[in-house]
């Protein structure tokens, strides 16, 4: 913690006030220990076996001679593990090695514990696989074909899963409309990239068969449930412990394959394997944002009032399910509960593919969809004369209201958001203004805090926080939340000093370690700061509580009439200046010692969306959005675009830590540049993947990434804790629109493909030059002979 | 854990002499032993399964490899072994070779640069997308015809290595008209930097086994050259093409022009047929033949995964307006 | 790190300010001696080779990618991580830039990044943003979007001031 703070300038409220991450000393001096960090004398060393095909029947697998190889300890493959698994209990369709049938290129189909990397990498190259190769599909077209065989025999035409649906009568909607326009949009398919590639390590106890294990995970409760289920043990013979995690993103948001694999090659090699994996294999294990194409149409009135949309989307999903089945119903929830549409149709298929599977990245699903949005209606707005800021306004929800597919709506701040950015930005003199070559583009974007229907449904509460306090006065917060980097920790930290009126160097946090911390689902779809933050202040609150009783009793009064100022309880407009923490403290231990209380939080029934079939996704306890303006410039001769600029303002309810709030807004803006901008994934046409590596997978250098102006916006969210909803997430699908829309400004081109690199802009610049030339020569001709 | 490097004999020779005659030593075979300087490129290449040498020499402790010379006609010699990072910040080379220091500058990121060498740049292994790949892939895909392998998956047809070279220093040296310095068994020998290489992607240099690059001489009056190097981010990446250009003019009209390239073909090149351009003052159709001609001679392959059209077209664009902006300024 | 046949060589270097003798093989990468021979994980391996800075340390007091670096090559030289910036216990400048400006999200890249930044403000006290620009070009952070970085490095350049 900020050791130099002067007690005398002690904040009255933590909650509010910017507050540097409380695991922030840990990071800067490299003291920070993450999953590859712990180094012992006896830990064996694990790799893994990848298939160098991308569809294939194994025929035959021998690791005989790989076993007999000095300092190998273990091998296991498809043989060692017949469960299945995967974050929906619905779609489990994964083994952890492959079993009979191989689906990507890459894919694991064996692992070895050896007493060293040399060994065990000696031992990889003598197991033989022969296999009988099956065709294989990268594309949607290819997969899609109807003469294409079937990646898995239960999905006929290679679909994981459609969607169709439709709220209000879009036919009708698009009657209404003065202008109906329909655009197809192209998304590459993008990584997480998170900077620590993926590790774990575990830990076979063959004395008490037990496992503990150490992963770089978002969801160490997931990962607890599927080491438990593929390796066919109890739940109470495992623990987990996530230690420092560089990074998700989404990638970590279910148990992935090595971790269990991990599991599996301790249990055999009966003692400890470090599994590290490489950024090539980490790549491998990326559950990506789908390649996704969008067709979106809209239909507007000569005064931009929103009539209809009609979104289809097709997303190249990969070998497995994942969480495929969310993503393509996030594609489609999302594109309700941001503007006042009467009418919204939706129809998503999610294609298998011989690609490594996708799954949930930053924005889940809902990123691409509402890029094609945003283009698709500022081309219109433009179309009809109409500056595209004011369309937003013009079609703006009014708090509270319900979406059509039932979703509540208990907060809006969009319309400040689009105020700041308009005024902030220059909007008003720069938008048509500055080419060409320089242009401004604009953008909004929603996104939920928290799914508040868990994929895994069993009753307990969404989330539970115990908090214990004890003689030396300081509070120990025990939580399951895992902090990846985005802050909840210090969220936690801070809610628990806001409600019992303390200095937050008083509240220790504990996380992430099954044989102490609580259960929670994990920090995925921006759920925890609303749903860890609430069950946090519900614990607080029982504690102050107890606190109060104590205090009340010894200064002799009623509990109602304590106040509590600067960590002192005293009688309220009295004149003693009352009784210091920490005999307050003492007077509540008598009798009962040690003090644990607990705190949860649970979404009610009302909140977690419509009847409809997959109406759960995309419900939440209050949506954030964003708004935003980039500036751009174009150089026409290299296709480059530079980003001058970024202003966004993100309506977060409210910042319980403002610096961290920021933190998550430039991260996920500068995310969305990078989506925009430079990253993409290429498969080789025999699948290889051709850019796992972090040269041919671009990442922004600090050099072009720009100064992004961070506006924080409140609406003050009834639901939130102290108002709070999400702050992580949203802010990354309104760059990416804006970034185009301001291609479109700087150059006249409406670029429908993702990433906007240099090549692919040269080459379509150069052809709009030699259409424009046709079009003003045909033009002319005409003049001449009229 | 990193990837294990291939089991090594390092050696660190003092001197030019101490590094030929170990590697004459060892009497070994080329594959088998290998000159290091930076190891920026050679060591993530042999991290990657590409390269198996028992021996490495060290060039790091050769002194007489890092000096940067002003010598009394004017010119200039520097050491093969002078890192990018002092380059940057020399100032001889800064006030008198502008371009140079603007090339390195350019190269990679600033940790590279501190390790990474002149001689290093201009030797650096050619690049290709099926080439700087793991073990394990290369491996899946049948290698390739650059290592271990039979065909170019770039251009499978051919017998012929397409990977590019993708050196920063080499296009800016070429127009300044740089000579090299090459010591071997068999003694020292000088030439013009264009016949350092082959054009063949798959053995890129003139180098005999044992010689080395110790020096680069630059003239005494350099012509006036910039450098612009095309690439998707602003750090770290290789260039997608490299153009340098170096013009001297009189009264807004061309007396000479140079123009080199690097990142699109397989060896870092001059263009040809510039002679029609003396006596242009650049207007807007010799600008466009100007690009029209470098387009012709840039060929870049399916060797990144950016593609050849926009690099091609990209190449030209900068060559002309490095041009424009040099005649401005003559 | 593996066993090795051949026989190792004796490596001698000032590591933190202090000076170490370790055997150690040929082949031995920086990132790995650091890591595995001297117990100092703060040095992060992010790529497989180069491409992202995660692993960047001071050798002579200059910035070096230790994963593309031979330890061997070290002979002789001082050596600097990110575990010996602080001194009596408190945080470096930098690292307390870095600690109250958030240009730490996850953590990872963090020490490359304070390492990369105490090269650039050894050499040039005053950076401008372009300098610091420069400076970590090599160095990749997939959470911040680099603006915290750069407020924290300019935070420590004037504490240091």
């Amino acid at each position: 913690m900020n050791e130099r703070q002067d007690p005398k300038t002690l904040k009255a409220s933590p909650a509010g006030t910017p507050t540097p991450l409380i695991d922030g000393p840990e990071k800067t001096t490299g003291q920070a220990q993450y999953s590859a960090d712990f180094y012992s004398p006896d830990t064996l060393t694990g790799v893994i076996y990848r298939s160098p095909y991308a569809h294939a029947e194994i025929t035959e697998l021998d690791v005989s001679e790989a076993n007999a190889l000095e300092g190998v300890v273990a091998i296991v493959t498809g043989d060692d593990c017949s469960q299945t698994f995967g974050i929906l209990p619905i779609a489990r369709n994964e083994y952890p090695m492959a079993r009979g049938r191989i689906r990507y290129f890459g894919e694991p189909v064996a692992a070895i514990a050896a007493v060293d990397e040399k060994t065990a990498r000696k031992a990889l190259s003598l197991i033989k696989m022969t296999v009988k190769e099956l065709p294989a599909y990268f594309t949607l077209k290819d997969a899609m074909a109807p003469d294409a065989i079937l990646i898995h025999d239960d999905k006929a035409g290679n679909i994981e899963r459609e969607v169709h649906n439709e709220f209000g009568d879009v036919e009708d909607g698009f009657e209404q409309a003065d202008l109906v326009r329909e655009a197809t949009f192209k998304c590459a398919e993008i990584c997480q990239t998170h900077m620590e590639p993926h590790a774990s390590l575990a830990e076979w106890d063959d004395e008490r068969q037990h496992l503990t294990i150490r992963t770089c995970t978002q969801v160490p409760y997931y990962v607890h449930l599927m080491l438990a289920h593929t390796m066919e043990i109890e739940r109470n013979q495992i623990r987990v412990i996530k230690p420092f995690v560089g990074g998700g993103f989404g990638t970590r948001t279910e148990t992935l394959n090595f971790e269990i694999i991990a599991g599996l090659l301790a249990r055999a090699a009966k003692g400890k394997v470090a599994l590290h994996l490489n950024r090539e294999e980490t790549f491998l294990t990326s559950r990506t944002r789908p390649y996704t194409e969008i067709t979106m149409k809209i239909g507007m009135t000569k005064d931009g009032k929103l009539t209809a949309t009609q979104c289809h989307a097709l997303q190249l999903g990969g070998a497995y399910a994942g969480y495929g089945i969310v993503t393509i119903l996030y594609a489609g929830a999302l594109l309700q509960g941001i503007y006042d549409i009467p009418a919204v149709k939706y129809d998503g298929i999610r294609v298998n593919a011989n690609v490594p599977p996708s799954g949930a990245m930053r924005g889940h699903g809902t990123v691409n969809s509402r890029h094609a949005f945003e283009c698709l209606l500022d081309e219109m707005a433009k179309e009809l004369g109409l500056d595209p800021v004011e369309v937003r306004r013009r079609n703006l929800l009014i708090a509270p209201t319900e979406t059509m597919s039932g979703i509540k709506i208990t907060s809006y701040g969009l319309d400040e958001c689009i105020d700041k950015v308009e005024t902030e930005s220059g909007w008003k003199k720069k938008a048509g203004k500055l080419g060409p070559g320089r242009g401004i583009g604009f953008a909004c974007s929603q996104y939920i805090s928290g799914a508040a229907k868990p994929v895994n449904w069993t009753g307990e509460p969404h989330a539970v926080v115990n908090l214990k306090l004890d003689f030396d006065g300081s509070i120990t917060a025990l939580t399951g939340a895992a902090d990846i980097g985005q802050g909840s920790s210090t969220i936690v930290a801070q809610s628990v000093a806001e409600v019992c009126g303390l200095d937050i160097n008083k509240i220790r946090v504990i996380t992430n370690d099954s044989a102490i911390t609580p259960k929670d689902n994990g920090s995925y779809s921006s759920r925890v700061t609303m749903m860890v933050g609430n069950a946090t202040i519900d614990a607080a609150s029982r504690l102050r509580d107890m606190l109060v009783v104590a205090a009340s009793e010894k200064l002799d009064a009623s509990p109602q009439d304590i106040e509590i100022v600067n960590e002192m309880f005293r009688v309220s407009g009295g004149q003693d200046e009352g009784l210091p923490f920490q005999e307050v403290v003492e007077a509540a231990l008598v009798d009962t010692g040690t003090i644990t209380v607990k705190g949860t939080f649970t979404c009610p029934p009302e909140f977690q969306g419509g009847k409809h079939r997959g109406g759960a996704v995309g419900s939440t306890m209050g949506f954030s959005y964003s708004a935003q303006a980039v500036e751009v410039s174009v150089d026409p001769d290299t296709g480059q675009v530079t980003v001058h600029d970024v202003w966004v303002a993100h309506d977060c309810g409210f910042a319980i830590n403002p610096l961290a709030v920021e933190g998550q807004i430039q991260g996920s803006v500068w995310m969305g540049m990078g989506q925009a901008l430079s990253e993409e994934t290429r498969y080789h046409k025999n699948g290889m993947p051709m850019f796992t590596n972090m040269l041919d997978y671009r990442v922004p250098s600090i050099i072009e990434s720009p100064p992004i102006h961070t506006y924080i916006v409140e609406s003050i969210d009834p639901n939130g804790p102290f108002g709070a909803k999400e702050a992580g997430e949203c802010s990354l699908s309104s760059f990416i629109p804006a970034l185009v829309n301001a291609v479109e400004d700087a150059t006249g081109l409406r670029y429908t493909e993702l990433p906007v690199t240099p090549d692919r802009l040269v080459e379509a610049l150069a052809k709009k030059q030699h259409r424009d030339k046709v079009a003003a020569a045909r033009k002319a001709s005409e003049g001449a002979t009229s | 854990m990193t990837e294990l490097l291939p089991e090594f004999t390092l050696l660190q020779p003092g001197s030019i002499d101490e590094a030929i005659a170990m590697y004459a030593d060892r009497d070994a075979t080329r594959e088998a032993i290998r000159y290091v300087a930076g190891g920026t490129d050679l060591l993530v290449n042999m991290r990657r399964g590409i390269g198996d040498p028992e021996t490495l020499i060290s060039l790091n402790g050769v002194a007489d490899l890092t000096a940067v010379t002003e010598n009394s006609d004017g010119s200039a010699t520097l050491g093969a072994g002078v890192t990018l990072a002092v380059l940057i910040e020399h100032s001889t080379i800064m006030d008198r070779y502008p371009a140079v220091a603007h090339a390195a500058r350019e190269i990679a990121g600033p940790g590279h640069r501190e390790s990474g060498t002149v001689g290093g740049n201009l030797c650096l292994d050619t690049r290709c997308v099926f080439y700087n790949q793991s073990l394990w892939w290369r491996q899946s895909n049948d290698y390739c015809l650059k290592y271990k392998g039979d065909i170019c998956h770039v251009a499978p047809k051919g017998d012929f290595c397409h990977a590019a070279f993708s050196g920063d220093l080499a296009p800016v040296f070429l127009v300044l008209g740089v000579e090299i310095e090459i010591v071997g068994p068999e003694g020292t020998r000088r030439i013009p930097l264009l016949e350092l290489y082959t054009g063949d992607g798959m053995d890129h240099l003139t180098l005999k086994p044992g010689e080395l690059l110790t020096a680069v001489h630059l003239p005494a009056e350099p012509l006036p050259a910039l450098y612009e190097k095309h690439r998707v981010r602003g750090a770290i990446d290789f260039p997608l093409a490299g153009v340098a250009v170096a013009l001297s003019g009189e009264n807004g009209k061309v007396e000479t022009l140079t123009i080199a390239v690097t990142g699109t073909n397989t060896n870092p090149f001059l263009v040809e047929d510039l002679d029609g351009f003396a006596g242009s003052s650049l207007d807007e159709d010799d600008q466009t033949r100007l690009a029209e001609i470098v387009q012709k001679q840039v060929s870049p392959m399916k060797t990144t995964l950016v593609q050849p059209y926009g690099r091609r077209r990209i190449a030209g664009a900068m060559a002309r307006r490095l041009a424009v902006r040099l005649l401005e300024t003559a | 790190m593996g066993p090795t046949e051949k026989s190792p060589r004796l490596l001698s270097l000032t590591l933190n300010g202090r000076v170490r003798h370790d055997a150690v093989p040929d082949n031995l990468l920086l990132l790995d001696y650091l890591r595995e021979k001297c117990g100092l994980t703060g040095t992060k391996q992010g790529c497989d080779g180069g491409e992202c800075g995660a692993c960047t340390v001071l050798v002579d007091g200059r910035s070096r990618l230790s994963c593309i670096t031979l330890a061997a090559e070290c002979h002789d030289k001082e050596v600097e991580t990110v575990e010996a910036l602080g001194a009596s216990g408190r945080m470096s400048a930098l690292q307390r830039g870095f600690h109250e400006k958030l240009g730490s999200q996850c953590g990872y890249c963090t020490p490359g990044m304070i390492m990369a930044s105490e090269a650039l403000l050894r050499g040039n006290p005053a950076p401008s943003e372009d300098d610091i620009r420069d400076a970590l070009g090599g160095n990749i952070c997939r959470c911040t979007g680099y603006v915290k970085i750069i407020e924290a490095v300019q935070a420590a350049a004037e504490e240091l001031a």
